[in-house]
């Protein structure tokens, strides 16, 4: 028979005790995993924010004219002059994105890992009315804009169709299988987007290789966005590198709009984990409590196990299976609550942020609990340890 | 084997001070079988304390096997504990969790032998218990539990066993079933020291120490077990 043995069967027969203690231990890992799983969704909703700017970095031609705000903002208000940047950067821009994010990460194949979608802005009259020719290259622009859907008809399949905004087909009263005359050239149309509540509705969206040779600007485009695919991808280190490397363009970062948001985020979450670490503190002084009750209750116990030759430091290992129970019990038992917790009021807390169970939080919680449980027990059990054979049995 | 010399134990402070034991002097061979008896208050059960390591001497010294021991520390009292006492007690002081084989087992647990169970079941047919070993102690009476409690008490072959009221809590017929058990230990070998206030139960002895107000006054030998005082 092993010490822990005597210890187990001894917790068999007060259940209802240990579960009180592991109680001080629940409401403690109980919150920091409640808190932790809150601010995981919360994070992740506002990661999702950022993927709903598009891209994570614009280029545009350096000039200061353009009054292209951020990705697809106020596009509205566009003035196209004769800047553009040459297609012929492609290449580079890519090499410089995806070597940053390599060297960041830590990445070594050479897979390409940005999304680039160059586009061209032509202003063109249509039906008496003038508007925003976007030329996209159309798989590119989708992995960026995933919010596009297809309200009418179906997304730009082959060089002489064109996709148009929701607000645009109103406009003139466009439908699927319309033509559109651009230039010398008629396009037909093949989709009517959904509204999306930015500047696409008001555009046409074609091939960017139709609109250029339509508009005799071979080789050119707009902008560029980039998608760097990473929340964690130095957006800003990409930004500076372009700008350093290619004359005559302005790369932008869009994450900083993002980071204000984010710093709120964490600092929430920081104040949210500052309170549960006072909660826990609160379990400690709750344990510390129980397991006085216990050893006052098991005085007689440890009597006897003192009487028949255990030695002090033997008692204390009695005392630490008892709180490394406790601390696997009230693990589990914080981990299923603090999930709990999470799913009840962190809707409150993050509007619309899912929240989902994080298995990861497991072994975090029971090194929590246990932890927990053995701080508690240090003082209880050498306090046990003070008892005297003799006290033990008077004290009957 | 044993050895008391001048043992004094004072409790309280100034005009509270009650004297428990007055320069008490007393040695046990080994094999004896003493009994201490004395009415209440005479200091029969400090005494016993003393010899076990659980209460402190204010003065004089106790020998085991030549080894001061009155002075050693609660840490390395716990050695003594491990093989050289054992002890007995009215109230069995088993522990309720665990059946008489585990309670039996666990000095040799304390001492991390642990794969002697062998000895602990041994012993438990010694006292007569083999159809009880997996009962816990409320399954048992408190005959069956004081043979448990010898059972755990001879675990560790103890130079000395030392019983307080071992039939305090029982009838007349159980209390002779455990003397008589008591008597067939002495007779193997063990050296016994008992507290009791009943005359019944110390004729079972060898030998009779009576004390009165912490000091001894008498010493009886009864050579012819049995007989009447």
């Amino acid at each position: 028979m092993k010490l822990y043995q005597i210890v187990l069967k001894d917790i068999m027969r007060r259940k209802r005790r240990v579960l009180y203690a592991a109680l001080g231990v629940v409401i403690g890992t109980m919150t920091v995993v409640g808190v932790l799983t809150i601010a995981f969704a919360g994070e992740n909703r506002i990661y999702g924010q950022l993927e709903k700017y598009g891209a994570n970095l614009t280029i545009i031609p350096a000039i200061s004219r353009i009054d292209t705000k951020v990705g697809n903002l106020s596009l509205g208000t566009l003035s196209i002059g004769e800047n553009y940047i040459s297609e012929s950067y492609l290449p580079k821009i890519r090499e410089i994105a995806d070597g940053e994010i390599r060297t960041a990460l830590n990445i070594k194949d050479n897979e390409p890992i940005s999304i680039i979608a160059p586009k061209l802005y032509v202003n063109a009259e249509v039906r008496g009315i003038s508007l925003v020719v976007t030329g996209i290259q159309s798989q590119d622009e989708l992995s960026i804009k995933t919010w596009w859907q297809v309200r009418e008809g179906e997304f730009l399949k082959t060089d002489n169709q064109a996709v148009v905004g929701a607000l645009t087909a109103e406009l003139l009263k466009l439908k699927v299988g319309d033509g559109i005359p651009l230039n010398k050239s008629v396009l037909v149309v093949s989709g009517i987007l959904e509204e999306t509540g930015s500047s696409e509705d008001y555009q046409v969206m074609v091939p960017l290789a139709t609109l250029q040779k339509a508009y005799n600007k071979e080789g050119l485009i707009s902008s560029v966005e980039i998608r760097a695919l990473c929340n964690a991808c130095p957006v800003e280190l990409i930004a500076l590198a372009l700008n350093q490397n290619i004359p005559g363009i302005k790369a932008l970062a869009v994450k900083q709009i993002a980071n204000t948001e984010m710093d709120l985020v964490q600092k929430v979450n920081r104040l949210m984990l500052s309170l549960a670490g006072i909660t826990l503190v609160i379990g400690v002084f709750g344990v510390v409590n129980t397991m006085m009750t216990s050893v006052h209750e098991r005085t007689r116990d440890i009597g006897i196990m003192r009487a028949v030759g255990a030695s002090r430091w033997q008692i204390i290992q009695v005392f630490m299976y008892e709180a490394l129970v406790i601390g696997v019990i009230g693990g589990v038992l914080g981990y299923l609550a603090g999930t709990l917790l999470a799913y009840g009021i962190g809707p409150l807390i993050f509007e619309s942020a899912s929240i989902s169970y994080i298995p990861q939080f497991i072994p975090l919680s029971l090194g929590i609990a246990v932890a927990v449980a053995a701080v508690a027990t240090v003082y209880p059990a050498l306090r046990a340890t003070r008892i005297r054979i003799a006290e033990a049995f008077r004290s009957l | 084997m044993l050895e008391i010399k001048n043992a004094s134990k004072i409790y309280g402070e100034g005009s509270a001070q009650v004297v428990a034991l007055n320069n008490v002097s007393l040695e046990a061979g080994k094999g004896g079988f003493i009994s201490i008896m004395g009415p209440s208050g005479s200091g029969k059960s400090t005494l016993l304390s003393i010899i076990g390591g659980l209460e402190r001497l204010s003065s004089g010294e106790v020998f085991l096997d030549g080894m001061r021991i009155d002075n050693l520390s609660e840490d390395a009292f716990v050695n003594i504990r491990r093989g050289k006492i054992s002890y007995v007690f009215q109230q069995y002081y088993l522990l309720p969790s665990l059946t008489a084989l585990e309670n039996v087992t666990l000095p040799l647990t304390f001492e991390r032998h642990s794969g002697h169970s062998e000895r602990a079941l041994e012993l438990l047919k010694r006292v007569g218990l083999e159809r009880r070993i997996h009962h816990k102690p409320g399954e048992l009476s408190g005959g069956e539990q004081q043979r448990v409690a010898i059972a755990r008490a001879l675990v560790t072959a103890p130079s000395l066993i030392l019983a307080d009221e071992p039939t305090g809590n029982m009838d007349k017929k159980t209390g002779d079933e455990i003397m008589s058990l008591f008597n067939d230990l002495n007779q193997e070998g063990h050296t016994i020291i008992m507290v009791t206030h009943n005359p019944e139960i110390a004729r079972h002895t060898r030998e009779i120490v009576v004390l009165q107000d912490g000091q001894i006054v008498e010493r009886i030998r009864c050579e012819g077990r049995g007989n009447q005082l």
